[in-house]
């Protein structure tokens, strides 16, 4: 106990007592008691409103309490640890988890102060477990006075671009509250250097009793709500990432007006603590887009300080705009990020699925793709003849129950060149393996466009026609290329029936590695590194990072983008805009490609034929010098010996060694 | 004797080249069963466009002041008049708009049903089996009339061969059918074409289509000649418009236009799904790529694998030459 | 303005063709049923000209009974009621005997244009809707791209052929078909299909109508084309291959 006997020692110092005023007159106990009331109930004037208007809204219809282990969990872990808020900006998350920690140990130290004022203290300064307590408040309140003080430096000197507004400003408040808690820390301190009955000890404690109670009222009037809402918005979350929730009724499109909004929304709402993470990663607002994570929950935050929760106004328009709504990508690095609790995605979906199943969003592209995903079944309006034609051109067996995997075409892999050289390379490393599979004729799209674009009337009707021929087919086991396949199949469909076993092509190389061959870097070439792109949907969606890892170590030197795994850059693709035509600002592909090239590897590793395509594109435009884009079943198949036939498969080769 | 009566179609006087096939097939009904080949066209009888009917035995001029602009209602009454009195066993018709306009009332109004825009006729022991196309021409499909004379049938475009004209005299009959102003129930107006200062990529016909394999903004000229010597559009791929090489209006592709010509020419341009997905709706697909694996050739009607730089100037000037 | 507009469920555009086992249809096992897509435009334009001059939309539609579900389509995308000619024989019927069952199922409605698709995705006739117009006595116009209301009755723009166009006046009561492409088609919606289910949808039974079915043409049979659409090739060098290439233009693709 090496930190912890020096504080013990040091309580039997004479010197470190901490001075409290004796004596109340009934006047002083009078004032302060007034002090109390009119501090609470300016606090709770303002509370009092919010809390009802979160309760007015409309109760989560799929919402369950149970399982408690995780929400305790997650209490423990981003509250209590404050993990989130440190992980992501450490210097300022820690100075951060001081200021919360030094609140905590100081719930003992406040409510003790206040009951000194009655005359009724119950920690006493001169024994042992007082002086010990306050001993260690004082350690945290220093803490917490270096680490507000760092804070105000960041915020008004430094200015970090994230933190300010949308016209630029820093909020005052956020002074006014630092100068607040640094005074209360000052006040406690001080007690701690003036001598026991002066005058300056009860004038320290009142300087602290006011700071206390001026701060009570502030709380509520600024984003400070946090420290009451965001522990229990944390505690309550849904759970799931980018959960996307079911339709209550019948009358449920998703968010339309304010009366849409359901209890959770509203409470996450007003748990926003405006820090701008959600932003600061939000690949739309790094590239000059309209959509601000953080403006589109301070929109519905202001949307029911007007209107409230019963309004029938619609949720887009004054405060937040459908152009902006239809620029997210779904990346989910905002909900990732976001330290309250604050689930993101299901807001902008829902504010799509308001808009498109009333028919209210017109876009010529999202037009076409709903009917192209109606008529042909496929995001691309092809031709499913197109697809058999491959399917028989690649000799791929068809899926008939007895094979161990059904093989999960997807849109790009049925269709697109380059989503088809994928099918090639996996299905080369299956032959090898001798892994049995097949592919179904009647698949269609998972419907992962129209569910994110917050189409629920295309969705449904592709997840079941594809539930009823999996289920026909008796598939067990699928494994697919594609991680929207992958993440809409396994979470997404589970609204409609019970879907099979999925994984993604990467998991499923990861756990073969063993029995494929690794390659030298001479025989396949490759004499550069290779920097790996995490899909969104693989990564944040799924957690899945280091099975592709894995993939690339095996095959050549494998570097790191700056932005890599949990906070990887969205390729741009996703939430259905690999379909909606021009972007406004920068592309966010050539954003994330830049940033890939500027590691200077010269193989940039996909995991996703939407990455993929998209990369593709962009780094056309850089001409010859450009890396070049593998999947990561293409890096694994180039190290296969040539001419793998289903003849040679590795079970083949084993079978006729036993036969020796 | 049985008749097989041929309606044509005349433009600025003269019978068009799908009328003459409609005539071809005409006259190959009537040999087959022995009848008589009958022609009629709207038009005065001395109008130059008669003299090439000559293998016809009859001629028949429909002459009427009301006539002069088309209208359904019009060509519907003076139609159903003739073929009233010739009483023909067959009636061939050219599959134009116009006929695919009228016919079917013309029909009706004989208690019959058009067989359209047939493919093939085949003639076995007095039974006549009409063949056309179903399902956009993934089926072909064979009829016959089953109720009594006439059999009505429009013929499609190119499915029989005009035959040289035989200039012979022939005797052209005016017609004078018997049509009341307030019967013609629309008005017509004046045809005309869309306006052609902006680029329309999506009615355009033709369109030669560029893509990253142009190399340089230098080299566009090139497939820019071939466009104009096939009076084509030009298009181009999402990296040319990104290049700032041609304008954004011009890209075709899952970003761009969805277009559907008669013709796309895809000159260096391997074929990624955004493009693929702007153009599979096209009528002929012609690649030229010097990578033989490009996916464009999976979906292309007529490929050359080459180098565009060769071929393309090659292609421009055998375009000049077939067009005189 | 009181609308109908002829709709016909086909099989989805990208089938795969099999000929059943009689020989004269293709096999509708595993076949998916979709609105015959010049049928969408014509829905499409109904619908703009209600919401431009209010009225009604009725959707009418022949064949078995999932023929209800196209029509269900039609009503979530806004048609305001439906009618449906039930009868699991229509292929029995030829295009006259179509347009008689329609003619006699819509003879009360009175209304002041009928709207079709310009031709099916399957039969391709083309001719339902101009022979429905004669059976009814009012006059038509095909292959229309717009329509626009006149004092006197409709303002219709006319598709001609190598890109001429033309505009016609008409009076009504009229009947349009409806050329696809022209107009962007509204995707079916949540709302849509939950507000449709309550809409009528009167069921006519074929059997029940008297018209005179006798055919006056019959289709025998049915065969795939002996030559798939493949990719020809052409080599040689570049002005042979350039020869080639403008002989196919001229006498195949016929663009020359």
């Amino acid at each position: 106990m090496p930190v912890v006997s020096p504080i013990f020692a040091a309580c039997w110092l004479p010197g470190l007592t901490l001075a409290e005023p004796v004596h109340f007159s009934l006047v002083e106990k009078l004032l302060l008691a007034a002090l109390i009331a009119a501090s609470g109930w300016l606090f709770w004037r303002r509370f009092g409103v919010i809390a009802r208007r979160i309760l007015a809204a409309r109760k989560d219809a799929d919402f369950h309490l149970f399982p408690l282990g995780r929400r305790c969990w997650d209490f423990f872990w981003e509250v209590l640890c404050q993990a989130k808020v440190i992980r992501e900006r450490p210097l300022p998350g820690l100075a951060h988890a001081f200021v919360f920690w030094s609140f905590l140990a100081f719930a003992l130290v406040t409510a003790n102060h206040v009951a000194t004022g009655f005359g009724v203290g119950f920690l006493d300064p001169g024994g042992f477990f007082g002086r010990l307590y306050f001993l260690i408040a004082a350690i945290f309140a220093l803490a917490c006075a270096v680490s507000i003080a760092g804070l105000f430096v960041r915020r008004f000197v430094v200015r970090p671009v994230w933190l300010a507004h949308k016209d630029k400003t820093v909020s005052w408040e956020s002074g006014v509250i630092a100068g607040l808690i640094f005074l209360l820390m000052a006040t406690y301190l001080g007690a701690y250097f003036v001598p026991d009955g002066s005058l300056a000890v009860r004038l320290l404690w009142w300087a602290h009793t006011l700071t206390l109670l001026s701060f009570l009222p502030l709380v509520p009037h600024t984003k400070h709500l946090h420290l009451i809402l965001s522990p229990v918005t944390v505690f309550l979350s849904r759970g799931g990432f980018s959960e996307i929730p079911p339709l209550a009724d019948d009358d449920d499109f998703g968010l339309v007006t304010g009366k849409d909004v359901t209890q959770l929304t509203a409470l996450q709402v007003y748990s926003c603590v405006e820090c701008g993470r959600c932003t600061e990663h939000c690949p739309a607002a790094n590239t000059g887009k309209e959509l601000n994570p953080r403006e589109i929950i301070l929109g519905l935050r202001g949307y029911l300080n007007e209107f409230g929760p019963a309004s029938e106004e619609s949720l887009l328009g004054r405060w937040n705009s459908q152009q902006a709504a239809f620029q997210c990508t779904t990346c989910g690095s905002c909900e990732f990020q976001c330290p309250v609790g604050i689930e993101h995605l299901p807001v902008i979906v829902g504010l799509r699925r308001g808009a498109v199943n009333t028919g209210e969003w017109e876009d010529e592209h999202g037009g076409k793709l709903f009917l192209a995903l109606e008529r042909s079944g496929n995001a691309l309006g092809m031709a499913h003849s197109e697809r058999e034609k491959f399917m028989a051109r690649e000799e791929l067996p068809m899926f008939d129950g007895s094979q161990e995997y059904c093989l999960w075409l997807g849109c790009m892999g049925g269709y697109d060149p380059k989503g088809r050289e994928i099918i090639r390379s996996f299905v080369e490393v299956m032959r090898y393996l001798g892994t049995s599979y097949g592919v179904m004729r009647r698949e269609k799209c998972t419907g992962d466009p129209a569910r994110r674009l917050g189409n629920d009337l295309v969705f449904q009707q592709l997840a079941e026609a594809n539930l009823e021929t999996l289920a026909q087919n008796k598939v067990k086991k699928i494994v697919s290329i594609c991680p929207h396949c992958v993440r809409t199949i396994s979470e997404d469909w589970k609204a409609y029936g019970t879907p099979p076993e999925i994984e993604h092509h990467s998991e499923f190389l990861a756990r073969h590695q063993a029995r494929l061959p690794k390659s030298a870097a001479s025989q396949t070439g490759q004499t550069g590194q290779t920097v790996f792109h995490d899909p969104c949907y693989l990564g944040r969606y799924r957690n899945v990072y280091e099975e592709p890892r894995a993939i690339v170590r095996a095959h050549g030197d494998l570097v790191e983008a700056e932005r890599s795994r949990e906070r990887s850059f969205c390729c741009g693709a996703g939430g259905g805009l690999a379909f909606l035509g021009e972007e406004q600002g920068a592309r966010v592909s050539e954003t994330r490609v830049e940033q890939l090239v500027a590691t200077g590897a010269t193989t940039i590793g996909a995991a996703c034929p939407f990455c993929n395509t998209m990369f593709r594109d962009a780094l056309a435009s850089r001409g010859e010098g450009a890396p070049q884009l593998l999947d990561i079943a293409q890096i694994a198949a180039a190290a296969l010996p040539t001419s793998v036939k289903e003849s040679d498969s590795l079970n083949m080769q084993e079978e006729r060694r036993e036969e020796k | 004797m049985n008749t097989v009566l041929v309606f044509l179609e005349a433009k600025s006087g003269e019978p068009t080249r799908i009328s003459l096939e409609a005539l071809a097939a005409g006259a190959q009904m009537a040999a087959a069963t022995g009848a008589e080949l009958a022609v009629a066209m709207v038009g005065a009888a001395t109008g130059a466009g008669f003299e090439m009917l000559g293998a016809a035995r009859q001629v028949f001029a429909i002459e009427d002041p009301l006539l002069s602009e088309y209208t359904a209602d019009g060509f519907t009454a003076s139609y159903a008049q003739l073929i009233e009195q010739v009483k023909p066993e067959f009636v061939v018709l050219p599959h134009t708009y116009q006929v695919r306009d009228f016919a079917p009332r013309l029909a009706t109004r004989l208690g019959r049903v058009l067989i359209s825009d047939v493919t093939g006729i085949a003639m076995d022991a007095g039974k006549v089996t009409l063949t056309r196309q179903l399902f956009q021409g993934k089926l072909n499909g064979h009829y016959h009339a089953v109720a009594h004379a006439p059999t009505l049938l429009s013929v499609q475009a190119g499915a029989f061969r005009a035959e040289a004209a035989t200039v012979t005299q022939a005797s052209v009959t005016t017609f004078t059918p018997n049509l009341d102003a307030a019967s013609i129930r629309t008005k017509p107006g004046e045809p005309f074409r869309a306006a052609a200062q902006t680029v329309d990529l999506a009615s355009a016909p033709l369109l030669v289509s560029v893509g990253r394999g142009i190399k340089d903004e230098a080299n566009l000229p090139l497939v820019k000649e071939l466009a104009e010597a096939l009076g084509a559009e030009l298009a181009a791929s999402r990296p040319i418009c990104d290049a700032g090489w041609l304008p954004m209006e011009r890209q075709v592709g899952s970003s761009g236009q969805t277009v559907a010509p008669k013709l796309y020419l895809a000159v260096g341009i391997s074929g990624a799904i955004q493009h693929l997905v702007g153009m599979k709706g096209s009528q002929c697909v012609v690649a030229i790529n010097k990578d033989e694996n490009a996916p464009i050739f999976e979906i292309a009607d007529y490929g050359i694998v080459g180098d565009l730089f060769e071929v393309v100037p090659a292609l421009t000037a055998a375009v000049r030459k077939a067009k005189g | 303005m009181k609308i109908i507009v002829a709709i016909k469920q086909v099989p989805e555009r990208d089938a795969r063709i099999r000929i059943d086992s009689a020989g004269k249809w293709i096999a509708l096992d595993e076949i998916e049923f979709r609105m015959n897509e010049s049928d969408a435009y014509a829905l499409e334009e109904a619908l703009l000209l209600k919401e431009a001059h209010g009225g009604e939309v009725v959707v009418l539609s022949a064949g078995p009974e999932r023929v209800g579900q196209t029509i269900r389509e039609a009503l979530a995308k806004g048609a305001d009621r439906g009618i449906h000619i039930a009868s699991d024989k229509l292929g029995e019927y030829d295009a006259l005997g179509v347009a008689r069952l329609m003619a006699a199922a819509i003879a009360d409605e009175q209304a002041d244009l009928i709207l079709t698709g310009l031709q099916s995705d399957d039969l391709g006739l083309g001719q339902t809707g101009v022979i429905l117009a004669e059976l009814l006595g009012i006059p038509h116009s095909s292959l229309i791209l717009k329509i626009e209301k006149t004092e006197a009755g409709i303002r219709v723009l006319r598709e001609l052929e190598d890109g001429w166009f033309q505009h016609i006046e008409m009076t009504t009561p009229a009947l349009l078909t409806i050329q696809s492409g022209n107009t962007r088609l509204r995707y079916a919606t949540l709302m849509g299909i939950k507000k449709a289910r309550s809409k009528e949808l009167r069921v006519v039974e074929a059997d029940a109508i008297s018209v005179d079915a006798a055919r006056c043409v019959s289709l025998d049979s049915v065969a795939l084309p002996s030559r798939q659409k493949t990719t020809q090739m052409l080599t040689g060098t570049p002005a042979e291959a350039a020869a080639a290439l403008v002989e196919k233009l001229q006498q195949e693709v016929r663009v020359l």
